[in-house]
């Protein structure tokens, strides 16, 4: 499928820092991508050279598989680091700059929008006299208005109190069921897990990793087992072999198999015939979170 | 185009800043004519000898068609009260971050900075409207019978607002480079009322004739005194008649100065990264 967004062999020094290093990425088309990376890792200039705020050193981009052109840029709602508006503006008068500049939307669009985002009742006060989480809010609202094709959001759940982030996660589920391309950056990584199809991996402006969520996620099977007797639990399993590594915690073994080779029922059998009961038997997902330490951890 | 000047009204229709320039130059374009008015009415008042003779030497400066000329000269003057407004429209929007909010919902960068050339087109647009307005009032109020002259002279509207755009051209262009109000404020000030004035001084001392190409001269060369100030002194007439004459070297002078500005802003956003 053409990918809404490919990104060939991007670099960008600010001085002596290299923040990106030749990266290439591409967001395939009705995807909730999401981009990872500690703080300094590249993700905010990464999205800033896709849409032309920062001048990339060297590679290029595509939009829809037209190179950068404002056009493409209009079918974008993004949210680019803060909320950026007029401060003596109300946020109707804000939003309809909004829908002039992109093109995107009616009149009755930014009602629509606004009520998304819960700012009805304050949509007529002025920016300025706004929280930091209505801010937010009325940047997505931005965003979102006149149902762009795509919607580019860098750290959307900033400011927003609990009951605002759990929000914007049903939105963003709701969105992307519509068929929406997302393309969100985050540090909340159980937020990323449970949202996203897709995820990349920047640490100090190199992509460690890129791809569907699942195959990022499982390059190995992790079976957690216990019984009574731990020590000749774990005899047994090293009997067994096969496995790759066997941590100890919290009365548990994790046995770790190289990916497809973890068969359950033969683990249980095995300890059964050596006299090993099982208290517990259970087939783990590495969480993106392990993933992430694991990758980006020196 | 159209567009672009509908979203900049968006911008500034409600900024209050507007507004109260707005206001300000409508009293003071009036208010500084109303102090040369005073002052020709003193002098020529009385019966005296002396009085008819000031009547004979300044004309009317106030009546049609000189209005024009008179005002615009005076008038020219304010061009700070607009200047700050358009500083702050520029340096607003790197304040906000609505210069990258913009290109993000997806102007080209040079769509940005023809909206700001806008601003200041619509900005100088207003000033003239005042200028006209304060222009006829004194026209009638002066002397009523030369009504029928009011279409002489017509030229200094068009002149006062190249001046005005030249002049807020470069106000411009020291906020979008500057990026701080208050900075760009404080070196535009600092130059237009002192720098500029002390170099003239200089120069004019040290008889180099380069003053008229001057950053804000250049400009200024385009509104020349009244015509009754050719009528004081020594030399006054051949200064005010050579003044006259470098008028049309002047306008186009201007024209080339204030094109380079708006080239210098298209090509820096061009390049820059927006921060």
């Amino acid at each position: 499928m053409e990918p809404v967004l490919s990104i060939n062999g991007i670099s960008k020094s600010y001085g002596q820092i290299k923040a990106l290093k030749n990266l290439s990425l591409s967001v395939p088309k009705g995807s909730v991508f999401g981009i990872l990376g500690p703080n300094g890792s590249g993700k905010t200039t990464m999205m800033s050279i896709i849409l032309d705020i920062l001048k990339a050193d060297s590679g290029d981009y595509n939009w829809f598989g037209k190179p950068n052109l404002p056009e493409e840029r209009k079918r974008i709602g993004s949210l680019l680091e803060t909320p950026n508006f007029y401060h003596y503006l109300s946020a109707v008068d804000n939003l309809k700059i909004t829908q002039a500049i992109s093109g995107r939307g009616h009149a009755a669009d930014i009602d629509e929008a606004l009520e998304i985002v819960k700012l009805t009742e304050r949509k007529k006060s002025k920016f300025s006299a706004y929280s930091l989480g209505m801010k937010q809010r009325l940047a997505i609202g931005a965003a979102l208005l006149g149902n762009p094709e795509v919607l580019l959001l860098d750290e959307p759940t900033n400011g927003l109190d609990p009951v605002g982030i759990a929000e914007i996660r049903d939105l963003i589920k709701l969105l992307a069921k519509k068929g929406i391309t997302i393309i969100i950056a985050s540090h909340l990584l159980d937020e990323v897990e449970k949202i996203c199809s897709h995820v990349a991996i920047l640490k100090r402006g190199t992509l460690l990793t890129s791809g569907p969520v699942d195959e990022v996620l499982s390059n190995e099977d992790i079976v957690e087992i216990a019984s009574a007797n731990m020590e000749q639990l774990k005899d047994c399993v090293i009997q067994m072999g096969g496995y790759l590594s066997i941590k100890e915690d919290n009365q548990r073994l994790q046995i770790h198999y190289p990916i497809g080779t973890a068969n359950m029922e033969a683990i249980n059998s095995y300890c059964f015939n050596k006299g090993v009961t099982l208290q517990l038997l259970l087939s783990k997902k590495k969480s993106l979170e392990t993933k992430f330490f694991e990758l980006t951890n020196d | 185009m159209l567009d672009l000047l509908k979203i900049e009204w968006l911008k500034i229709k409600k900024y209050p800043a507007f507004w109260w320039m707005l206001v300000i130059v409508f009293l003071t374009y009036p208010g500084i004519n109303i102090m040369f008015l005073n002052i020709y009415g003193q002098v020529t008042k009385g019966k005296e000898m002396a009085n008819n003779i000031a009547k004979l030497l300044l004309g009317n400066p106030f009546a049609f068609p000189e209005t024009w000329h008179t005002v615009a000269y005076f008038s020219s003057f304010f061009v700070l009260l607009p200047s700050i407004l358009v500083i702050m429209l520029v340096t607003n929007e790197y304040n906000y971050k609505t210069h990258r909010q913009n290109i993000i919902d997806g102007w080209s960068r040079s769509q940005f900075i023809t909206s700001k050339l806008m601003d200041v087109a619509i900005i100088s647009f207003v000033v003239m409207i005042a200028y006209i307005a304060v222009a006829i009032g004194f026209g009638i109020y002066a002397d009523s019978l030369s009504w029928n002259r009011w279409a002489e002279q017509l030229q200094y509207i068009p002149l006062f607002y190249l001046q005005t755009f030249a002049q807020l051209s470069i106000a411009f262009l020291l906020g979008y480079l500057v990026k701080k109000a208050f900075i760009a404020l404080g070196i535009f000030l600092f130059y237009y009322l002192i720098v500029e004035n002390i170099l003239v001084g200089l120069m004019k001392w040290k008889k180099i004739e380069l003053t008229r190409f001057l950053p804000f001269e250049i400009s200024d060369g385009i509104l020349v005194r009244p015509a009754f100030s050719g009528n004081f002194g020594m030399g006054a007439k051949a200064g005010y008649e050579l003044a006259l004459s470098l008028v049309s070297q002047q306008v186009i002078l201007t024209i080339v100065l204030t094109s380079i500005i708006w080239l210098i802003c298209y090509k820096v956003h061009k390049k820059r990264d927006i921060v």
